[in-house]
């Protein structure tokens, strides 16, 4: 493994990728700020984002774990919500073939939209093997360790501050911020009030299963939207 | 099951989703191209996602009450910082204009 890595370009990719990563600070904040709301302590929130590594798994974990819903429910929103990674992994494969399968399971580890969109420019462009690895494992080295702190800083506000601030409407507020500028054409906003009619309508069902059928739904009427669009035109 | 327990094995199962789906097409399936029908699926991944995520912790009032109308503080604020979302594509911005009109409105309405 070590014959492939190449610290300036470790060191390059991490430079880079640093004044993008503004933009994750809030959210890591939040994901603290959830998982000690959701009665987690210190150390197990700190895992949370540690091990999980993923924004939006986080926080539908710890909300739908507060809401009563069981382990199976969980673990399937967390699914559905992570496939937005198997898009990423699809799109990377390609420029990963060239290496070990060893290099291949550690950065995969790192894959995130940041580092994603950091990193594929470089790889179309460039044609060593060994820096671009190490220029991913770079970015996403330094998006996790930044990751750890934004939750850490999440972590000891959710102790601090008191429940009359409601400081977790900072969640829904967060990925609004993400949603809202994704809306720009029609079939965006047919999945957007897709999902926000069968969110709402779907909520007497048990066992907290709303928010899996709502996102499927919605998903399906894009699909047809986009089927039905092609025809037309 | 302690709370404490759950949210560790939640943690551990769910890494090993998150690590499964990034792994996926770079490991499990190389050789493999996507098929069609799941790359138009996922493209709306992220708005569908996104929407069931937000919208319950909006027009939901505890314990599970559905407010929609200018007496749920939390819809009000949630329209504003949309608004801010549109015109400006900043997350600090988009937070601090929900915040602000949640405690304005919570101060005004007691």
């Amino acid at each position: 493994m070590r014959t492939h890595f190449s610290r300036p370009a470790f060191f390059e990719g991490a430079r880079d990728i640093a004044p993008t990563l503004v933009g994750i600070v809030p959210f890591g904040i939040v994901c603290g700020i959830g998982a000690m709301a959701a009665g987690a302590s210190p150390f197990a929130a700190l895992a949370m984002s540690m091990i999980m590594f993923s924004g939006a798994a986080q926080i539908v974990a710890v909300q739908l774990l507060t809401a009563g819903a069981p382990f199976g429910v969980i673990l399937l929103s967390c699914l559905v919500v992570s496939l937005r990674l198997v898009m990423y992994s699809a799109a990377m494969a390609p420029y990963l073939r060239p290496l070990d399968h060893r290099w291949r399971a550690v950065l995969s580890f790192f894959l995130t939209d940041q580092a994603f969109a950091a990193t594929l420019q470089r790889f179309r462009t460039s044609d060593d093997v060994r820096g671009n690895a190490s220029y991913f494992l770079g970015s996403g080295a330094c998006l996790w360790a930044i990751w750890q702190i934004a939750t850490a800083a999440g972590i000891v506000a959710g102790e601090v501050i008191a429940a009359s601030w409601q400081l977790d409407f900072v969640v829904p507020l967060c990925f609004l911020a993400v949603l809202v500028p994704l809306l720009r054409d029609r079939i965006s906003m047919l999945v957007f009030v897709v999902a926000t009619v069968a969110v709402i309508a779907l909520d007497a069902i048990p066992l907290r299963l709303a928010l899996i059928c709502g996102g499927l739904l919605a998903i399906i009427a894009g699909v047809l939207g986009d089927k039905l669009m092609t025809t037309h035109e | 099951m302690s709370r404490e327990l759950a949210i560790w094995l939640l943690t551990f199962a769910v890494g090993a989703i998150t690590y499964s789906a990034r792994l996926s097409f770079i490991a499990m399936f190389a050789r493999r191209d996507m098929p069609p029908l799941l790359a138009e699926g996922l493209k709306h991944v992220p708005v569908a996602m996104l929407t069931v995520i937000v919208v319950p912790a909006v027009v939901f009032m505890p314990p599970g009450v559905l407010r929609i109308d200018p007496g749920n503080a939390k819809l009000i604020a949630a329209l504003v910082a949309g608004g801010v979302a549109w015109w400006r594509q900043s997350t600090v911005l988009t937070i601090a204009s929900g915040m602000a009109v949640l405690w304005s409105l919570q101060y005004v309405m007691g």
